[in-house]
């Protein structure tokens, strides 16, 4: 027959018991060696669970959830040195420039406009950042960013302005444009890249912050 | 206003910077997250139903995650909320493939029949394998409490079960588990 008691050393060992139950449990324990003994035993399966490593799967499976989220694959991938981020800042006044062509009076409001191909090669649809987390995002990275400003050289902290005060100018430029012609495609694909854009150059930035400190 | 979590230094958690950006549209920030996560997620699965399918259910989890990102807030940590939807996934998926595979099968009964492990020093693995022979109700109860660490009334509200009933499954998967690993 089971001992009564057995069936409550896993409540006894999470805490469940009332103290009343506890202390006649730890009585019972001290004279009951099969109840002893199966008490470590349950106390060795939870240790072994807990110590368990997490492991990947031995093949890689973001080509089926890219091919899910409709992401062309790209083996790009971010990781900006000094010229990287020089050449940054003149990509994004391009972009900037770009957006002043499509506000030019030459080009009328509301014509449909064609993003390139490849120019985005992973962002699967037109998506601006949703304004509260895109504005916490941003706010994060930027007090990160102050806070370790001074353990980057100068040279640095001076282009990554540059850049920064590009890219504000561009998102500027492209929310005023949206404004007066919210359904323009390619105004809405340029302000929601520019807005990644400075998103992915703070996370950077951070990036680099965390890496000299 | 969402927030971004800070971990214990104060620093921002860059899942949640990956997961605005992700939310966007942004696939490569997306990547990131999902090879972050991938190990513990596809853990979770395999202990949860098994090897065969966990390859396309963690498939399933990212797809969906990628679906359901404009839901997160920021207000728990990422990985926090991977995992609970991995939960639904996997939980939804159960069904099915028990359905399929005519694998219920009475819990007392399934119990007994956890072999004992003959010989050798104990492995990670022996405990894995042995994880995997519970039946699909204790199984489900030990690896969420035991390996990640939810209480039982969290447990009895994602399987629909009591509270009470959550503990005696733990307790006879325990019981099990010390049968197997300490003949």
């Amino acid at each position: 027959m089971t001992d009564p008691w057995t069936d409550r050393l896993s409540d006894y060992l999470d805490g469940d018991l009332p103290p009343a139950e506890r202390t006649a449990m730890e009585t019972h324990l001290a004279s009951c060696a099969e109840c002893a003994e199966t008490l470590i035993g349950i106390r060795r399966v939870i240790t072994r669970a807990r110590a368990l490593d997490d492991r990947a799967p031995s093949a890689d499976l973001w080509p089926g959830v890219a091919a899910g989220i409709g992401a062309r694959r790209s083996p790009r991938r971010f990781s900006f040195s000094m010229p990287q981020l020089a050449a940054a800042g003149i990509a994004l006044a391009a972009l900037s420039g770009a957006a002043g062509w499509v506000l030019s009076p030459g080009v009328p409001a509301g014509a449909p406009t064609v993003a390139t191909p490849g120019s985005q090669p992973l962002v699967t649809q037109v998506r601006a950042p949703a304004t509260g987390s895109y504005d916490a995002a941003v706010a994060d990275l930027e007090q990160v960013l102050a806070a370790g400003r001074g353990q980057l050289d100068t040279a640095t902290v001076r282009v990554l302005e540059q850049n920064l005060a590009t890219i504000d100018r561009a998102i500027a430029q492209a929310q005023r444009a949206v404004a007066t012609d919210s359904a323009n495609l390619y105004l809405n694909t340029h302000l929601a890249a520019t807005m990644r854009r400075k998103l992915e150059l703070l996370r950077q930035a951070a990036a680099l912050v965390a890496a000299v400190s | 206003m969402a927030t971004l979590r800070h971990d214990s230094t104060g620093r921002t958690d860059p899942d949640a910077v990956d997961a605005t950006l992700a939310a966007s549209g942004d696939a490569h920030a997306f990547e990131r997250l999902y090879r972050g996560h991938l190990a513990r997620i596809h853990s979770l699965i395999r202990r949860m139903l098994n090897d065969e399918d966990a390859d396309e259910v963690a498939q399933d989890v990212f797809v969906r995650a990628w679906q359901k990102l404009g839901t997160f807030r920021g207000e728990s940590a990422f990985g926090t909320w991977l995992h609970r939807l991995a939960i639904n996934v996997i939980l939804g998926r159960r069904e099915t493939l028990g359905t399929r595979r005519k694998r219920y099968v009475d819990g007392d009964v399934a119990l007994e029949l956890v072999p004992g492990r003959r010989s050798a020093p104990e492995t990670a693995m022996d405990m894995e394998a042995a994880i995997g022979l519970l039946p699909d109700g204790a199984r489900q109860v030990f690896v969420l409490h035991d390996i990640e660490g939810y209480r039982h009334e969290e447990i009895g509200r994602m399987l629909g079960l009591a509270a009470g009933t959550s503990k005696s499954q733990l307790h006879r998967a325990r019981l099990a588990l010390r049968r197997h690993l300490d003949p």
